[in-house]
């Protein structure tokens, strides 16, 4: 392996770039916690709407990166068997808000896991500042929703968001590894 | 320097019109839900639906609406300060249209607090109680006032396009 | 964990706040979880888990909120009412809850009538007592 960094980086298309809401996985302990990092970029078409003179990225997609951040967890978890999805954000909090050239961190842990849905409560810093806490349910849709109809497949983990994984061993995630370009 | 029109950067905007206001009350708008969303061939592939959190995107753009109004436009900034209680019932799909309605509990000159709903069809599809906070960029710099000054321009302009 | 009725009752209280977004005046003992206080399929989920959290308890789903696998079950289940057999389950299933009131008019529509806050909080004194 050339540069460890390298494996970090997922191979996307421009077609499967329109919804990922994190960079990429720096810590995962499979079954019990994860952190991942998003930079915040002028580059970012929205955040010229939010707020058109002042850019701020909006608190609901910190949510979407910390239900992302927490879904791959989840999935995780269970091997992608299941279809994983946001069902209720118990509580969010958000102390401050981020702009172009911060860089997130969201970490992720998993409170409570049964065949039929997940907890989890994570954190968002930027540096030393705490940005937000945020609390998720998720719910594992074939077992839950009677009635309504949605396709076999496991459409929620799609490879580019099982890529974001690639280069980490699941079952030991500490740093220091990922660092030295060990697996 | 990229110069941008406002049709251009309409991109972030989760409510496409307000059809009922109650001023400093409550509010109602509706967003419809179309394949030329890009972000739906993500989510997901085979099973396009609005995000869960960009419903609660439209709850509250829709409660900051009403707080702008209220306010007379006097805020730059309106941020979710938290939100409990978020529960998604339902799928919303491409072809669809979903309602919101948004009634305050309390909106007082920096924070405001509301419970509001989503509906498609007559079907629920999503619940909340939130708080928002509105503040100008000035008040901690006061040399932010110009930035303030071409926020809320913009937000006026919005709001003629949007009511 | 030695707990008296009134000190489960206030944890109870204090999860059901937080689960439903309700106020603490609504979460009566007789108060119905999904009648009177909103409480959905998700919600059983995130309560079953802060019980678990709040009282160092494990709590199978099954047990607590069986209704769901007995209303789809359609052995126990004739003309939208349980059958003799249906009612042993239940009983069986349920042994923190009064069902007499049920028993009159077995209707699986009002099954959700059975969750009570006051259930609720004898189901968590049976499982503390039993440790």
């Amino acid at each position: 392996m050339s540069n460890p960094a390298d494996s970090f980086n997922i191979g996307r298309t421009s077609a499967e770039m329109r919804w990922i809401w994190i960079d990429k996985f720096v810590e995962f302990h499979s079954g019990e916690s994860a952190v991942a990092v998003k930079n915040v970029t002028l580059a970012e078409e929205h955040l010229h709407d939010h707020f058109p003179g002042f850019p701020v990225m909006p608190e609901t997609l910190m949510i979407e990166a910390m239900a992302q951040t927490s879904g791959i967890l989840v999935g995780e978890a269970k091997n992608f068997q299941e279809k994983v999805i946001l069902a209720k954000v118990k509580k969010c909090v958000f102390f401050d808000y981020v702009k172009p050239g911060d860089t997130l961190k969201l970490a992720a842990k998993i409170e409570s896991i049964a065949p039929e849905a997940a907890s989890i409560s994570g954190k968002i810093t930027c540096g030393e500042k705490l940005i937000a806490e945020i609390d998720l349910m998720f719910s594992h849709i074939d077992r839950n929703l009677a009635g309504k109809e949605f396709p076999e497949e496991n459409f929620v983990f799609t490879d580019t968001f099982k890529s974001l994984l690639q280069g980490l061993s699941s079952d030991d995630g500490s740093s220091d590894a990922l660092e030295s370009g060990q697996d | 320097m990229r110069i941008t029109t406002m049709a251009e950067t309409m991109r972030f905007i989760l409510i496409d019109k307000i059809i009922s206001l109650e001023s400093g009350k409550a509010i109602k708008a509706i967003k419809s839900v179309s394949l030329a969303e890009e972000y739906l061939a993500d989510h997901f592939p085979t099973f396009p639906v609005l995000p869960g959190v960009l419903l609660l995107e439209g709850l509250i753009e829709s409660a900051s609406w009403l707080v702008r109004e209220a306010e007379n436009f006097a805020h730059s900034m309106l941020l979710l300060e938290e939100a409990r209680n978020v529960k998604y019932k339902s799928f919303v799909a491409p072809g669809a249209q979903v309602e919101y309605t948004v009634e305050a509990k309390t909106v007082e000159d920096n924070i405001s607090s509301f419970t509001g709903f989503g509906e498609s069809d007559g079907e629920r599809i999503v619940e909340a109680r939130f708080g928002l906070r509105h503040f100008n960029l000035s008040d901690e710099d006061s040399t932010m006032a110009a930035t303030d000054a071409k926020i809320i321009e913009n937000m006026k302009k919005r709001w003629e396009l949007l009511r | 964990m030695a707990m008296n009725r009134d000190e489960i009752f206030q944890e109870v209280q204090e999860v059901l706040i937080d689960a439903l977004g309700v106020d603490n005046n609504e979460v009566t003992t007789e108060a119905t979880l999904m009648g009177d206080l909103g409480a959905e399929s998700i919600d059983f989920l995130d309560i079953v888990f802060r019980l678990e959290k709040a009282f160092g308890i494990k709590i199978p789903r099954e047990e607590l909120f069986p209704a769901e696998s007995l209303m789809n079950n359609p052995e126990l289940v004739n003309n939208g009412k349980l059958t003799e057999t249906g009612l042993a389950e239940l009983r069986e299933k349920l042994p923190h809850t009064d069902l007499a009131a049920f028993e009159n008019d077995p209707d699986i529509n009002k099954l959700g009538d059975l969750f009570t806050v006051g259930a609720i909080v004898n189901y968590v004194d049976i499982k503390l007592n039993a440790a």
